[in-house]
């Protein structure tokens, strides 16, 4: 695979996971940017024995991880409360509130659910964060639930 | 609504447009000559004052070993200087992105964890070499001028001295710390949460 290649199969896919990190489109397009700036330089490192995702996602999810060192206590903006009320058949609003909720979650979390989200196998989801896959089960299971009961919350 | 929401679809809907590819080759372009011209522009200016002080020793050839020393030290403390500031970029990048997510927090908590003990102690080192290097230095011209003239040269050296080593050193390695500490904590936050 060549970096056109993975420019073009994977840019949608990284820009949801910065996007559920930080829950802003300007950010997460930076951030998406610059993990296919490390994954430019690194390319010719890549090894074939691993899977190309994996590695891929491990390159995007660390680089979440590096926004920590920069962020300045972000301070996330609020929905307009009566959102729901107002465009309650288009889906737009869900999207919102999903990537919102997600990005309220602890660090790791946002990116086991965006990887979960992505399709991608659980046993590969512990393989990138360095977790047990009978964690990731169980971490999964509960981020859901309380996505879940967040919507729940909202929809009264 | 109901209980099982179809998360994967809703998230999967969300799109934007992807930038195009020379925009990104040229943002790649832009940071590497930007990081590039940070570290050519802090070293052109302390090489520059290097060289200007070994002018100094070929122009007007300091008779007393103190002088020589005095230079000595000064130009040394620019060298470290330069040294750990250089030294930082390679060490920033040394990281290994391919890491698993646990191991990279790690990583990165570590890194910070050495820049602080490097920081303060290279500040530290710093600021003795070079005061201590102007203090010799000047021996040998002071013994040139009067006595009143000496004093008041060596007493306005040594507040300026005294000043740098009791405020801005201080303030400078806090500063430093400071920061390093707040994010060596939200690390460890995002550790513990795995």
């Amino acid at each position: 695979m060549d970096f056109d290649e993975i420019y073009k199969t994977y840019w949608q896919k990284i820009f949801r996971l910065c996007m559920g990190y930080v829950n802003n489109t300007d950010q997460a397009q930076d951030i998406a940017q610059e993990t296919f700036i490390i994954i430019w330089q690194q390319l010719p490192k890549f090894r074939h024995e691993s899977n190309i995702g994996t590695w891929i996602f491990r390159i995007a999810s660390n680089n979440c991880l590096r926004q920590i060192e920069k962020e300045k206590r972000i301070i996330k903006t609020e929905l307009p409360i009566n959102l729901e009320v107002e465009i309650q058949e288009s889906i737009e609003p869900q999207i919102q509130l999903l990537y919102k909720y997600i990005s309220e979650l602890p660090q790791i979390d946002r990116i086991i659910i965006s990887l979960e989200l992505e399709d991608t196998k659980q046993s590969e989801i512990a393989n990138i964060t360095g977790l047990s896959e009978a964690n990731i089960r169980v971490k999964i299971h509960r981020i859901k639930e309380r996505l879940t009961q967040k919507f729940k919350d909202n929809g009264k | 609504m109901e209980n099982n929401i179809d998360f994967k679809n809703i998230w999967q809907q969300q799109k934007v447009n992807e930038p195009n590819k020379d925009e990104l080759v040229k943002k790649l372009k832009k940071y590497k000559s930007s990081s590039l011209r940070k570290l050519i522009l802090s070293n052109v200016l302390l090489i520059a004052t290097s060289v200007l002080i070994i002018l100094i020793w070929i122009k007007f050839q300091p008779q007393f070993l103190t002088t020589k020393l005095g230079i000595v030290m000064v130009i040394l403390a620019m060298v470290i200087f330069l040294f750990s500031y250089n030294k930082q970029l390679p060490i920033f990048n040394k990281i290994d992105h391919i890491k698993s997510n646990q191991d990279y927090l790690n990583s990165l908590k570590k890194l910070k964890l050495k820049q602080k003990y490097l920081q303060t102690h290279i500040m530290n080192l710093y600021f003795i070499l070079l005061l201590a290097g102007i203090c010799l230095y000047m021996y040998e011209y002071a013994l040139r001028m009067t006595a009143s003239g000496a004093i008041i040269t060596y007493l306005v050296t040594l507040t300026w001295i005294a000043f740098n080593w009791f405020y801005i050193r201080p303030k400078t390695i806090k500063k430093q710390q400071l920061q390093l500490d707040e994010i060596i904590s939200r690390f460890e936050t995002a550790e513990k949460e795995c």
